[in-house]
């Protein structure tokens, strides 16, 4: 007999003669829903779990940092739409997962985050690689639990994902102590989750409802806001059927993006401080808001006092926190956007082309007349081009900085899950990982991961993981040599006194990629970038694409700290 | 953040999930909104597996919105409720250690007697007195023995009852 038929047949005993332990029913509850994908690292107490993954056909992605399995969960649950998992073990690992529960928790996006913690014999004992990260993550997760009782453990992981996919998505941590992971048990039996307290109303507040119809149909001047919750509760030919109902112009924010297919002569573009300008001047002169699934972010609104001033605003969404946070609301309704959509659009009055859309038309001309460009310079159209290059069905996924601006302001998103980026946290490094959920959970797409060289930095090893799995994701480095969003606010806001934003030009990422496995090239925006465009576009597996970019390439207009919405700069003059 | 207070005493009684970890989450969402607990008691109800967290805060007047629909979102709450109006019965008790000086002690046998208070323990020149009262009568009480030098002093916080039979046993 052969070594290795040995070692199989003799995997088989024992796999026959296992019993039942802990880390089995964190595998039936990951098939009981549907978790075919899990992204994580190993450690000591994790390993009951590893060793069982073994046998099961859940896959799981190894990532060279905890950081990266979280937000490849998200990027993987975003593109996908079910509900990300990531695994670290206790201490170090459950630290390093902070950051992506964080960036997920701030954007909405439906996470289980397992982590293994020490024995509870050793629990409090400052045993090694032992860290409170319940305590830790409190106010970056929708609920986390530890678990003491094997026998609890199923209850528990069924209520963690029906909490971290109802109501307003979110992340959950489930923190698992080794000798629970190890405990000898029954299989949990098939029952349903208990039901979680809802705090929001179904579609049955008719009477709010009535009264937000009344008051667009009377509106002459009305704008939607459509947020992320749009696409998170699935209300996506609602919105459609809302806008061309009512011939209701929409903006939309950095998390809305995509709701509605941008091509779309409704479309004002993004609202905010690095917002299109049409977007934020409308908003400005409307008479009637209807925000869907939004919080009114300070990103969104700028100087909140001269927000909308002439506008009386209506706000739909199912986090009764969300509401009135920031900004007054005339009309709330606390509920799931689909259900709200679903009873208000019989009551919305059929519309003719109105003088507010003429208006608008009027300024959408005065404005392109005015700025010669998107605002973006030539990184704009360097990702315009490598929009076209690409197929329609593309997920981009964009980091934070300068990049994601010029990304969301550029790239036209044409389905809801075809832009991926961290808007509430601005998490720099987000975007390689994200790419890396997002190719896993849709292989059929084309993914292009965009990011700054600051943000590349901050995830780099992550081209191991992608090397390794031979994901075939485009990578574009828009190298500037410069955090250059910081860059920007220092021009602008710190009479240029540049400080701590140098990254210097003494990396070369394509010779860094091909160490890593990945082939790449190099291009400045300035020359002619379109035959490494190609070579990208052409490349079966991975490739890294450096593009090269003059740090002074800013983005415009940009709204000035303590400023409101259409107090825009376009120069360091204005 | 500290939020700029208004001089305005809420009372909420909040129901839980008799579990560890519950009153760090109860605080971590006062902390994180700037809201300073003032007083605060966590003791079971008739049902071992509900606790009831009564606390008060100085607060502006959106107060409680605000923190309630803060509070509703956390799992392990079961029931946030305003209890500063009327319909609410308070009370607190207080402990109080007195020094005695030379001279005063008839004055302070009369306010005791006058305050319905009781002496717990008491040295020839230290007494330990306890009272129960509405907030305002602990603090009566409070602001008339420091003239006479308190020393030390514990007070249980508000707690709170619903005046009539409540319509939902828990």
């Amino acid at each position: 007999m052969n070594w290795r038929l040995f070692y199989f047949l003799n995997s088989k005993e024992q796999e026959a003669n296992m019993e039942t332990i802990g880390a089995d029913i964190v595998i039936q509850i990951l098939r009981e829903k549907g978790v075919d994908v899990i992204f994580g690292y190993p450690g000591a107490n994790t390993l009951p779990i590893h060793d069982r993954l073994i046998n099961s056909p859940v896959r799981h992605y190894l990532m060279r940092h905890e950081q990266a399995a979280a937000h490849a969960a998200d990027g993987y649950a975003r593109a996908t739409g079910k509900v990300g998992v990531c695994i670290a073990t206790s201490g170090p690992g459950a630290t390093n997962l902070v950051t992506g529960i964080a960036t997920a928790f701030m954007d909405s996006t439906p996470m289980v985050a397992l982590t293994a913690q020490v024995s509870t014999s050793l629990l409090g004992h400052d045993a090694f690689q032992e860290t409170d990260i319940i305590g830790i993550t409190l106010p970056i997760t929708k609920h986390s639990y530890q678990v003491h009782d094997v026998n609890n453990l199923a209850a528990t992981l069924r209520q963690a994902f029906e909490l971290a996919t109802t109501g307003r998505p979110g992340p959950v941590l489930v923190d698992i102590p080794r000798d629970i992971l190890s405990s000898k048990c029954q299989r949990a039996e098939k029952k349903a989750a208990p039901g979680l307290k809802t705090n929001y109303k179904t579609a049955e507040d008719s009477e709010q409802l009535e009264k937000i119809a009344k008051t667009l149909n009377q509106s002459e001047r009305p704008i939607l806001i459509i947020g992320g919750g749009v696409k998170l509760s699935n209300a996506l030919h609602l919105i459609r059927e809302l806008i061309e109902k009512a011939k209701i112009p929409f903006v939309t924010t950095m998390m809305g993006i995509g709701s509605v297919d941008s091509v779309n002569g409704y479309n004002l573009g993004l609202i905010g401080t690095h917002g299109n300008e049409l977007a934020n001047r409308m908003v400005h002169q409307c008479d009637f808001i209807l925000a869907v699934g939004t919080r009114f972010s300070d990103r969104s609104t700028a100087l909140i006092e001269e927000f909308a001033p002439l506008a009386k605003i209506a706000q739909i969404d199912i986090d009764p926190t969300s509401i009135g946070k920031s900004i007054k609301i005339n009309l709330p309704y606390v509920g799931d956007i689909r259900d709200a959509l679903t009873a208000l659009l019989p009551l919305i009055d059929e519309k003719e082309k109105s003088d507010w859309l003429q208006r608008i038309q009027t300024e959408r001309e005065a404005i392109a007349g005015k700025v010669v460009d998107t605002g973006c310079g030539q990184a704009g159209d360097f990702i315009h081009m490598l929009q076209e290059a690409m197929p329609v069905e593309t997920t981009v996924t964009a980091d934070v900085g300068l990049n994601q601006i010029w990304t969301v302001r550029t790239w036209q998103a044409r389905s809801p899950r075809s832009l991926i980026t961290s808007g509430g946290m601005g998490t720099m490094g987000f975007s390689l990982p994200a790419a890396i959920g997002a190719k896993v959970g849709t292989p059929e797409r084309a993914v292009i991961a965009i990011t700054g060289d600051g943000g590349f930095y901050m995830n780099i090893q992550e081209l191991a993981t992608i090397s390794y799995y031979n994901l075939p994701i485009k990578i574009v480095v828009i190298n500037n040599g410069h955090l250059g969003m910081i860059r920007q606010i220092q021009d602008l806001f710190y009479n240029a006194r540049f400080t701590t934003i140098d990254l210097g030009s003494t990396v070369d990422f394509v010779a860094v990629a091909r160490g890593f496995g990945i082939p790449g090239s190099r291009v400045a925006v300035d020359k002619d970038p379109k035959p490494g465009i190609e070579a990208m576009v052409k490349a079966d597996g991975p490739y890294l694409l450096e593009a090269v970019v003059d740090p002074e390439n800013y983005v415009y207009p940009i709204i000035p700290p303590g400023c409101s919405n259409i107090e825009m700069m376009y120069d360091r003059l204005d | 953040m500290l939020r700029k207070v208004r001089e305005q005493e809420q009372t909420i009684s909040i129901l839980v999930n008799n579990q560890p970890g519950v009153l760090s989450r109860v605080g971590g969402v006062f902390g994180r909104h700037g809201y300073n607990i003032k007083s605060l008691c966590v003791a079971e109800t008739t049902n071992p597996e509900v606790s009831r967290i009564t606390l008060t805060s100085e607060s502006d007047p959106d107060f409680t919105e605000k923190i309630k629909k803060q509070l509703d979102k956390l799992v392990d709450i079961i029931d946030v409720s305003d209890v500063s109006g009327q319909s609410y019965i308070q009370r607190e008790l207080m402990l109080i250690g007195v020094t005695i000086k030379e001279g005063a002690y008839s004055e302070i046998l009369r306010a005791i007697e006058l305050f319905g208070c009781r002496i717990v323990t008491m040295t020839p020149d230290y007494f330990i007195l306890e009272l129960t009262g509405q907030p305002d009568e602990t603090a009566a009480f409070l602001k008339f023995f420091q003239s006479f030098g308190v020393e030390e002093i514990n007070r249980t916080g508000v707690i709170v009852l619903q005046r009539t039979r409540p319509k939902r046993n828990v």
